[in-house]
């Protein structure tokens, strides 16, 4: 699904509706460039899962973990440089029916992500409508247990289509 | 010869202390279901009750032996790293056995095929199969890392009588015992045997099979061994 948000605060609702159908054990793939919202987009989707701890940047710390009504555990591998170094993080272990892990820069790692996941690209517009905080966010399901919650997710994220061809 | 044995590659914290491949004595520490992981706190003292214990002095010690895995990592770790550590120290040599062997060999009295898996998250189970020999079994299947659907389609394919075994069969028995004529080895079973470990390093260090301490590396399944690749962006 190719999907247009018009700002920070859109794409925020975005990431909290997907966030309505994530349940425990759920991996999210978020890829995106410096400055592309993918800590905004954790933060929508935090408040759909009940978190009320402000979520920040996992950038130096590599991994965050929050309590709600399901945890979330916030990744960002933008630090590592060997896939070894996943592991040694116990991302594995992390990876668990009692949380949803969310890895920044997932496309790097993905050869050591789980097969079943959600995918979800930010990236700026070439050419912007209206503001510089538009973004084409695109998400697509990956493996059977998005895929059964694909309907669902279509209906959740209909109210952001119109960024071209559905995928 | 005294030989300390180690594992960690599961929640659970094994340790054991062997004479000539005879177990003196064992400790298994689990945790419970949803606790954290405490391989680090607990395995310490683990070693020094058991040599309190069983008047064992560490500089008595002749050998460290050590399940490499495959396993939860974070676990892992400890118990290679306190085995590499200790052997340096004591300057005693160290073998690194399969926790799927330690599993395996605990129901080697069986005329089935055995099935050994652990759990490996994120849904997956390591597992390996074998078949009972006098005084062991023997490994006919690479280590593997899969879905459990990919272990029951190996096993179905193979067709024979099975005995699934280790706390990854245990967790997934539902969609494992779906094999026709498969039976579940319980708990007892589930976690890789200390004791197994004492009996099957004997042999080892009898032949002087050792891996240098620097050299001694837990088995990894998944992929790991990966520069990452950087196409864009990062700065």
């Amino acid at each position: 699904m190719k999907l247009r948000t018009g700002s920070a605060g859109e794409t925020e609702a975005l990431a909290e509706a997907i966030g309505a159908l994530v349940r425990g054990g759920d991996v999210i793939l978020l890829a995106g460039d410096l400055g592309a919202g993918k800590t905004t987009f954790t933060k929508g989707l935090a408040r759909a899962l009940g978190i009320t701890d402000t979520i920040v940047s996992p950038t130096f710390t590599i991994v965050r973990e929050y309590e709600g009504r399901v945890d979330l555990a916030h990744l960002d591998v933008y630090r590592l440089d060997h896939l070894q170094e996943l592991h040694d993080i116990g991302f594995d272990e992390l990876v668990d029916d009692s949380r949803v892990t969310v890895v920044e820069w997932g496309d790097v790692v993905a050869a050591a992500l789980p097969r079943d996941r959600l995918e979800v690209w930010i990236e700026l517009p070439a050419i912007p409508e209206e503001s510089d905080d538009e973004r084409i966010v695109s998400v697509s399901v990956h493996g059977p247990s998005w895929y059964e919650r694909r309907a669902e997710l279509e209906r959740a994220l209909a109210p952001y289509a119109g960024g071209g061809a559905a995928c | 010869m005294l030989i300390l044995a180690l594992d960690t590659s599961t929640p659970c914290v094994s340790v054991a202390i062997g004479i000539n491949g005879a177990v003196l004595g064992e400790v298994q520490l689990s945790r419970r279901a949803g606790e954290p992981q405490r391989h680090a706190e607990q395995l310490a003292p683990a070693i020094q009750y058991l040599c309190a214990e069983l008047d064992v002095e560490l500089a008595q010690l002749a050998g460290i032996a050590v399940g490499i895995g495959p396993g939860l990592f974070t676990g892992l770790r400890v118990g290679v790293t306190t085995a590499k550590v200790m052997a340096q120290s004591l300057r005693v040599p160290v073998v690194g056995i399969p926790s799927l062997d330690l599993v395996a060999y605990r129901v080697r009295h069986t005329s089935r095929l055995i099935a050994a898996a652990l759990d490996g998250r994120r849904k997956e189970v390591f597992y390996a199969l074998y078949r009972p020999v006098p005084g062991g079994v023997q490994r006919v299947s690479e280590y593997e890392v899969g879905t459990p659907d990919d272990l029951a389609s190996e096993l179905m394919a193979r067709g024979d009588e099975v005995l699934l075994v280790g706390d990854g069969a245990l967790l997934y028995r539902e969609r494992l015992l779906e094999v026709h004529r498969s039976e579940l080895a319980g708990l007892a079973y589930a976690a890789p045997s200390p004791a197994a470990l004492v009996e099957l390093a004997a042999a080892r260090f009898e032949r002087e099979e050792f891996t240098q301490p620097g050299e001694l590396l837990p088995l990894y399944l998944r992929k790991s061994d990966a520069e990452l690749q950087w196409e864009r962006g990062r700065q």
